[in-house]
């Protein structure tokens, strides 16, 4: 079985992916939409801001696992070309973030988002 | 609703899924898994993370952890045996077997993630997601995302993350959780958050896999994806006819004289090449063509995950490049403006961090004191 499995698996670099079912895409997107989820709860629920900058990286990922899995539905490239997109945002997004994080910590000592309910408009 | 679930299975999907009066024919989540399965399987996960997260002086705090992962195992475990079975029922592929434990390790990890106290393990444990989403990677065939994922996420991404954390925090000295940060301790409103996080994944979920029934059919089949790109690389073609030894000196292969484009034709194995040399002017001219059939088709052409993506991206989306550079070159603009921001801590603050200081330097070395008094 481990072997039928292994020759099964399309790592050909020659080969050309053939067309992939619905019932083969649908727990990669249930497993993206798991992880999207549990990056938002923890982006709610923990109150250490790196953490929650943690949280959205971790939903960044759920979203690419989504655009890989369609674009290998659709046997193109533009889910991967996205993702790569998706990778430089969330480069973006932990330089700034943590830049902002460490600002923050040095003001109040603390890395408690709560350490600035001021900001809450 | 006319859903005929043995008209799903493996194949391809009938080209005349169009709208038959604002019905499509397929469109219900039923034929991947049934709705009050999904919903249960989601109120399980919930249940469980919200047992698992963080919350201190709880006397049963260690059990409450391991149900919740018990139910987290279990609410994986019905997923993973009902979508199978439905699958199953229908004729349909399953996944490869390794996405199983790629799956189980990616969500169990984020879930340690959200509810590891110290910041330090929940990016190592984040590390642990990326390296399983790899896998997943590997197996939908986007080879070259997987590497530059481990690459770029878990090489360059999460160290600056662990940088961070390890500078802004203090190392907590016993292993007992009290000498933890209560901001790292306790969660806030666990059951209210992971309420909203599961009714989340519950309709998202059951919104994809109704869009699934939606989903257009692949534009092209597997051959002309195939031909679509090769046919833009001549010189790879050329390559591998040479390495394959079927091209004598000058010849190379056809292009068309419009497009550019390399004659080939990838479901009939066909290829045209051209003799290149000079006519009677001295300009150069094609002098002879024939037909490359089936036998010498070169076993090693095709365009490969890389071939294609590069493609893909410079042809298709060169403006994507462009906007990616803009928000790189103001991330780094942004993150040295606010890093370098000097800060004057107020007054009380610098007071209570030399308490603290002192207090740390009296419990590590007790004679530092006696001295300093000295002195």
């Amino acid at each position: 079985m481990m072997i039928r499995a292994l020759e099964s698996l399309q790592l050909a670099q020659l080969a050309f992916p053939s067309e992939m079912p619905d019932s083969v895409l649908a727990p990669y997107l249930f497993v993206s939409a798991a992880m999207f989820a549990i990056g938002l709860i923890g982006f709610l629920t923990r109150k250490n801001m790196i953490i929650m900058f943690l949280c959205t990286e971790l939903m960044f990922q759920a979203s690419g696992l989504a655009l890989i899995a369609f674009g290998r539905h659709h046997l193109g490239s533009d889910g991967q070309t996205f993702v790569i997109f998706v990778l430089c945002v969330a480069a973006a997004e932990a330089a700034m973030a943590l830049a902002l994080v460490v600002l923050l910590f040095r003001h109040r000592e603390s890395l408690s988002a709560s350490a600035w309910k001021e900001l809450n408009g | 609703m006319n859903c005929q679930p043995a008209n799903l299975s493996g194949t391809l999907r009938e080209p005349d899924s169009s709208p038959i009066d604002g019905v499509y024919e397929r469109d219900t989540v039923e034929h991947i898994i049934s709705p009050i399965a999904l919903y249960l399987i989601c109120a399980l996960g919930a249940v469980g993370i919200a047992l698992a997260l963080p919350r201190q002086h709880h006397e049963h705090a260690k059990t409450l952890e391991r149900v919740g992962a018990i139910a987290l195992a279990a609410a994986f475990g019905l997923a993973a045996l009902v979508l199978g079975l439905r699958a199953s029922d229908s004729g349909s592929a399953l996944p490869n077997i390794f996405f199983y434990p790629f799956a189980a390790i990616a969500i169990g990890a984020a879930v340690r993630m959200i509810t590891h106290k110290r910041p330090v393990y929940s990016a190592l444990y984040f590390i642990m997601t990326i390296l399983a989403s790899c896998g997943m990677y590997l197996l939908l065939s986007a080879e070259f995302m997987a590497f530059a994922l481990v690459i770029i996420y878990a090489g360059a991404i999460l160290i600056t993350y662990l940088f961070v954390i390890m500078l802004a925090t203090q190392a907590p000295t016993g292993e007992e959780d009290e000498m933890l940060d209560e901001v790292d301790a306790v969660a806030r409103e666990p059951f209210l958050a992971t309420a909203i996080g599961f009714v989340l994944v519950g309709l998202i979920t059951s919104a994809m896999f109704t869009g699934i029934g939606h989903l257009p059919e692949p534009m092209m089949t597997q051959a002309q994806a195939a031909d679509s790109v090769l046919a833009h690389l001549p010189k790879k073609i050329d390559k591998a006819l040479d390495r394959a030894g079927v091209l004598e000196e000058g010849w190379r292969v056809a292009r068309d004289h419009e497009s550019g484009l390399a004659m080939i034709d990838v479901d009939a194995k066909t290829i045209e090449i051209e003799l290149l040399g000079d006519d009677a002017n001295g300009n150069e001219t094609v002098l002879a063509t024939r037909t490359l059939t089936g036998d010498q088709w070169p076993a090693e052409l095709g365009a490969d995950n890389l071939d294609r993506l590069g493609f893909n991206l410079l042809n298709d989306h060169p403006m994507m490049i462009e906007t990616a550079g803009i928000i790189l070159l103001m991330a780094m603009l942004g993150a040295t403006v606010l890093a370098r921001k000097h800060i004057e801590l107020e007054e009380d603050l610098k007071a209570a961090q030399a308490r603290k200081l002192g207090r740390m330097l009296e419990d590590t070395h007790p004679t530092a004191r006696g001295a300093g008094g000295q002195a």
